[in-house]
């Protein structure tokens, strides 16, 4: 029994060592930045500023917002490397939020962001139980404002808007795609603008291209159901194609591989490149490399540099708290470079977008959404 | 737990006699007053050819609202003869047809007058797809319970295969590499559960589930810290492409979807058989189930206990190992993390529902996999059903089928006892 007792314990104790070195640990490069060779560390810090991040469940690594975010973050170090340090906490299940804010605070950040409106809640509680201390959060807004929460919000049905118009001018079997992860007003904002952006192609040319996946009337449409299961996106963007869609627009992180992998697959089987398919949050030539010649561009949201904007301003004294919406008129949203579909894109479809991007910035077309986020 | 097997054949019971034409009835009514009612006024397509095939198959259309009338009435006469109690072939015929009836009338409903149509083949590719990691994990809890040791943990075995198949399959090269390679990992698994379950006597349970916190934290943890830095290397495989059998592959709609495939699915196919043989129809196989339901009488003639089911443990990870590596280079190819998404955890129900038989495990995994899929396509055509109950359909779906048709189950008499010898 005692045998059983002593291997049960061990057993337990590696289980979860190995959780927590996968899940909650900040990264060696900036724990290591964060301490000056020769100073003790419990001075070093003390002269430093501290930005410390709060990841969601997708991890630090999602080639999407915790990942964006983290880009930021890192970018404010090297913006003045000598006063900023940076670290991150991963949550690996929505209870993690709270204790990982509280370990922040007990260790004197200078500022805390978490990545994600799911946090919102725990942010918006450990915000008025420590007044003095500083946060911001991505992909939320407060109403009322928090004056010491720097909330960033991006207006993504804009740019989602110029991605459903490009995907409506590129298709050429008059259907186009686009799905989700989870039914969050974070990612159904996305979905709105390019269901938005189709119609606006079809009312200007008289076309008829149609969307799967989505309707914005019903606020219905097609999900995986989680951020993971990439098999999923496979069969769900394998479905879209044999339905005829012919650009697909994964609004799902990680599982937007699982897409890009059914459209690699059906280009080998058609012999030809016949579908393509729009990246998310961030730029996909550069975050999914290797299907770069796929996306004909990617809608993305400036994550990166708001957060670098809110750490390097606090760590500066001119943090001010609020709210800030990432809009095409601020650069906060936008459509990344074609890449590899910069000659095959029509000039005459890139001259359209920017002048409906114009349109969009003087409020002469109308971005509506149900997903206030 | 009780060893009162069900050993004779019990006659049904009377509530149990009328409860099956009252699903019946049910089923057909919601085809005449739900589907055909609320189809919408032409026809539903039903395609049978893959996008970009060179040899097509003609759509079939179908009167969306009359179909569903049709099968509707149908299904109302099977209740009928159900009532009489033609015997057993009847009965099961009645309950495959009526359910076959319901998919059908519930697609004319969703494609009724529709631009769209309902692609087969894609739902029966997509269902396989869907369905070989569930198999696999179904077969691996076949083969560990069998002998007497409960496996939560296949969803690490999952996991882990499908990790281990990504790097070594991308660090190589070589897919069969990746291939072995993942299931050796399922195996590492398998061992350290047996070390775990069998030699130092840790709860079955709680240790599975350890297993599992302790393979998604591990290669949790190596994905950030060596595959995102090295993704160009170790996490780029490729993928295994789709062998087509001769002849059998030619065959239209049944040929792209049983025999035109990655290799996953033909060794799918032999494992199913190897392991339903194995286990029923060998000596092995009746050792394994004695240690599994009485050990004390298998040592007694001679049979190791433990060498048996360390034996089984091993073999399980093995197999669910290579479901694992189905994921990575048998689907999307490069591993993300917790990727394997609960889907051991389904294949553990599965496994169960199907009373811990290998192809009663299959049957469960299929029919997940079935709704799963058709599920996944409803919502692409904008069916009036909220997305989230849509996502919740194949759980409820599994649950009702498995309550309705299969009943109560009953484990291996020792599975999840450890055995001690004084």
């Amino acid at each position: 029994m005692k045998k059983t007792l002593a291997a049960s314990a061990a057993l337990t104790v590696a289980g979860l060592l190995a959780a927590a070195c996968g899940n909650s640990t900040s990264s060696p490069s900036s724990s290591s930045s964060s301490t000056p060779s020769g100073g003790s560390s419990s001075a070093s810090t003390a002269g430093k500023f501290l930005g410390c991040m709060v990841t969601d469940t997708g991890g630090i690594d999602d080639r999407s917002f915790n990942a964006s975010s983290w880009q930021g973050m890192q970018e404010a170090q090297a913006a003045d490397p000598g006063k900023i340090s940076v670290t991150y906490l991963q949550s690996t299940t929505q209870s993690d939020y709270t204790p990982n804010i509280n370990t922040f605070i007990s260790k004197k950040c200078g500022i805390i962001v978490t990545v994600g409106f799911l946090m919102a809640g725990a942010t918006q509680t450990a915000s008025k139980a420590n007044p003095s201390a500083k946060f911001a959060i991505v992909d939320n807004a407060y109403t009322p404002a928090l004056t010491n929460v720097d909330a960033l919000l991006f207006n993504t049905v804009q740019d989602g808007f110029l991605g459903g118009y490009l995907a409506a001018g590129m298709s050429k079997t008059g259907k186009v795609a686009t799905f989700g992860g989870e039914k969050l007003p974070t990612v159904t904002i996305y979905m709105d603008g390019f269901y938005d952006g189709v119609q606006y192609y079809n009312s200007k040319h008289g076309a008829h291209v149609q969307v799967l996946g989505w309707n914005e009337g019903s606020q219905n449409g097609s999900f995986t159901g989680n951020f993971t299961d990439q098999t999923a996106g496979q069969t769900l963007t394998q479905t879209f194609i044999t339905e005829g869609a012919d650009v697909i627009f994964p609004v799902a992180g990680n599982v937007g591989l699982g897409a890009a992998k059914a459209v690699q697959n059906a280009d080998a089987a058609a012999g030809s490149q016949k579908v393509n398919m729009e990246w998310v949050d961030t730029d996909g030539c550069i975050s999914a490399q290797q299907y770069c010649k796929y996306f004909i561009t990617s809608v993305t949201k400036g994550i990166q540099t708001a957060v670098k904007n809110a750490v390097v301003s606090a760590a500066n004294g001119s943090f001010k708290g609020g709210n800030y919406i990432g809009t095409l008129a601020n650069g906060g949203v936008a459509l990344a470079p074609y890449n590899d579909f910069a000659s095959k894109v029509p000039a005459s479809l890139q001259s359209e977008l920017a002048t409906i991007k114009a349109g969009i910035i003087s409020g002469k077309i109308q971005t509506p959404t149900k997903s206030p986020a | 737990m009780t060893t009162l097997a069900a050993t004779g054949r019990i006659p049904l019971s009377v509530s149990r006699r009328f409860l099956a034409p009252a699903t019946l009835l049910v089923l057909g009514l919601v085809d005449i007053l739900v589907f055909g009612k609320y189809a919408h006024h032409g026809d539903a397509t039903f395609a049978f050819s893959q996008p970009f095939a060179k040899v097509t198959v003609p759509n079939l259309k179908v009167p969306a609202a009359e179909t569903a009338y049709a099968l509707g009435a149908a299904t109302i006469v099977l209740a009928a003869l159900r009532v009489m109690d033609l015997g057993k072939v009847v009965r099961r015929l009645s309950i495959g047809l009526a359910l076959a009836f319901f998919v059908i009338a519930l697609l004319c409903w969703a494609y009724g007058g529709s631009v769209n149509s309902f692609n087969v083949i894609n739902q029966f590719q997509g269902t396989l797809a869907d369905s070989i990691p569930l198999i696999l994990g179904a077969l691996a809890g076949c083969l560990c319970e069998r002998s007497g040791v409960i496996n939560i943990a296949i969803e690490g075995q999952l996991l882990i295969g499908a990790f281990a198949g990504a790097i070594f399959a991308s660090a190589f090269g070589v897919l069969w590499l990746g291939l072995i390679a993942g299931s050796l990992a399922g195996g590492l698994i398998g061992l350290l559960l047996g070390v775990f379950a069998i030699t130092y006597l840790v709860d079955q349970i709680i240790l599975g589930v350890v297993l599992n916190v302790f393979v998604s934290g591990l290669t949790g943890y190596l994905y950030d810290k060596v595959l995102i830095p090295y993704s160009n290397t170790l996490n780029s495989p490729s993928t295994y492409l789709p062998i087509k059998i001769p002849l059998l592959g030619d065959i239209p709609i049944i040929g792209p979807v049983f025999f035109d495939s990655t290799l996953f699915l033909y060794i799918t196919y032999v494992l199913i058989v190897a392991v339903q043989v194995g286990l029923f129809s060998t000596r092995w196989g009746l050792r394994v189930r004695a240690v599994g339901e009485h050990p004390a009488a298998a040592d007694t003639v001679g049979i190791s206990v433990k060498l048996t089911r360390y034996r089984n443990v091993i073999l399980a990870g093995l197999v669910a190992g290579i479901g694992g590596a189905f994921l990575t280079i048998g689907s999307v190819g490069s591993f993300g993390k917790d990727m394997s998404s609960g889907k051991g955890y389904i294949a553990l129900a599965a496994m169960i529902f199907g009373r811990w038989t290998p192809l009663g495990g299959v049957g469960a995994a299929l029919l997940f996999g079935f709704t799963f899929e058709l599920q996944s396509i409803l919502s692409t055509v904008n069916v009036p059903v909220p997305s989230d109950f849509l996502l919740m359909v194949p759980y409820v779906a599994t649950i009702i089928a498995v309550a309705g048709l299969v009943g109560q189950v009953r484990a291996p008499a020792a599975d999840g006892q450890p055995y001690i010898t004084s």
